[in-house]
């Protein structure tokens, strides 16, 4: 799967966040997206991910064979974006059991528990999102955002939150979705996340 | 993995599964935070309370009941459904979980089970409420219980149909408060006047007035139903 976005521009009201972005990500790659605060990282993710519409230019899914439209883009991404929450007032297994159901995913219980072991969750916690760490939740949204296994992943900030174990954690498991053949987007600032990148896309503000 | 590929039957039985997920999710969370059944309940009661002791089932002339009754019934059952019900996309929004669930769920699995969630909301606050006022404030039945059933389940249909549709509408808006007046009004306003002439009727005994509102309160529930469906995807995503 390839994502390819040409000449995006953005403004709310007055505000122009960006004028003229284009770039391109495919299997085994990574594009970073990288910019100081406020230059539109976030906003580009969401258009991106079909969240947000462009106020110019297009962008485009494409498969093997033909362009993907829009209303099934959902089944080809995951994102991980502190703008998108998952239920406080769940556990982490009910969180995954209800994306899981709500994708129509037939995953057993022993599946979404294995899926929590991988990111370093306790299955057996009965403890409700709210009583998570900021951490724990990081890591319950980077399992959510892999449930459907999807060929394009979106990561702003995937690193915010963890402790070192969990950055180098989650450096090895980028490297291997990558190798995997996986197309990723890393909206990112950090030092160490930036050099993950095979392509870079740099917001100006 | 799309749509495209799938007959009709699956694509419904999916969606059924994927719209009663919504309403399980919603349902935990209600009963962990109790937010809407709160609100509802207390205002259930608390105008139940007030009506039932400033006016009561003595102070209406005989000749009156039929229609004062059933309109203060309808005004009760109305505020108190749209305390809770208003809240079931706004809720989403501000707690920034709808973005997840517009990239995980089909739109019309969403708008099933939220619409489904409302309904199951309102059932429960009519089979509390109703049985209490018709006790306390006399409320005369000629057409029997099961026309009164008949009539609340075709009038909380619709009901919940609009409310679920306006709800949508609101959570996306800035000034939320006054747009679900504004909304709801020319929506609710005829509902209002079937639902409350059909209580009458099944309480003076009239049982053609209530047919004619029961066809009218279900036809209008239906049309909700078809502009709801074909509007939510375009609200919910844009």
């Amino acid at each position: 799967m390839r994502l390819e976005f040409k000449d995006l521009g953005k403004r709310f009201d007055d505000r122009v966040i960006f004028r003229k972005l284009s770039g391109s990500v495919g299997p085994g790659e990574i594009l970073v997206l990288s910019g100081p605060n406020g230059s539109g990282k976030s906003t580009l993710v969401l258009m991106l991910c079909g969240l947000l519409r462009p106020t110019r230019g297009e962008i485009r899914y494409l498969s093997d064979k033909d362009e993907i439209p829009r209303n099934a883009w959902r089944h080809e991404l995951g994102i991980v974006a502190p703008a998108m929450r998952l239920y406080e007032e769940l556990t982490g297994m009910e969180n995954l059991r209800f994306f899981a159901r709500i994708r129509d995913l037939r995953l057993s219980d022993e599946e979404l528990a294995r899926r929590l072991r991988e990111v370093g969750l306790d299955p057996g916690r009965k403890t409700i999102l709210r009583g998570y760490s900021t951490g724990m939740q990081q890591r319950l949204k980077i399992a959510q955002a892999a449930l459907h296994d999807p060929p394009l992943l979106f990561l702003d900030e995937p690193g915010s939150n963890l402790d070192p174990a969990g950055q180098d954690w989650l450096e090895g498991w980028v490297q291997e979705l990558s190798k995997r053949g996986k197309s990723i987007v890393l909206a990112t600032n950090d030092r160490r996340e930036l050099e993950w990148g095979t392509d870079h896309v740099v917001l100006d503000g | 993995m799309t749509d495209g590929n799938w007959n009709g039957g699956q694509i419904m039985s999916s969606l059924m599964a994927e719209a009663l997920a919504v309403v399980a999710k919603d349902l935990r969370t209600e009963f962990r935070t109790r937010v809407s059944l709160n609100a509802l309940g207390l205002f259930a009661l608390t105008t139940l309370a007030a009506v039932s002791y400033t006016v009561g089932p003595y102070r209406i002339a005989e000749e009156d009941k039929a229609y004062l009754l059933s309109a203060l019934l309808w005004i009760v059952i109305l505020f108190a459904s749209l305390a809770g019900m208003d809240r079931v996309f706004v809720k989403e929004e501000e707690s920034h979980t709808a973005g997840l669930l517009r990239l995980s769920a089909r739109p019309h699995a969403v708008w099933l089970g939220k619409l489904i969630f409302n309904l199951g909301l309102l059932a429960v606050l009519m089979l509390i409420l109703v049985p209490l006022y018709v006790l306390l404030m006399g409320l005369p039945l000629k057409l029997g219980v099961g026309a009164l059933v008949a009539l609340l389940a075709a009038g909380g249909f619709a009901l919940g149909v609009v409310s679920t549709i306006v709800a949508a509408i609101i959570s996306r808006a800035i000034s939320r408060g006054a747009l679900f007046a504004v909304l709801s009004l020319p929506l609710l306003l005829p509902l209002l006047i079937f639902a409350i002439q059909g209580c009458s009727a099944v309480s003076s005994g009239d049982p053609e007035k209530l047919a004619e509102s029961l066809r009218a309160l279900i036809s209008f529930g239906g049309i909700m139903l078809i502009v709801s469906g074909a509007l939510f995807p375009v609200i919910w995503q844009d």
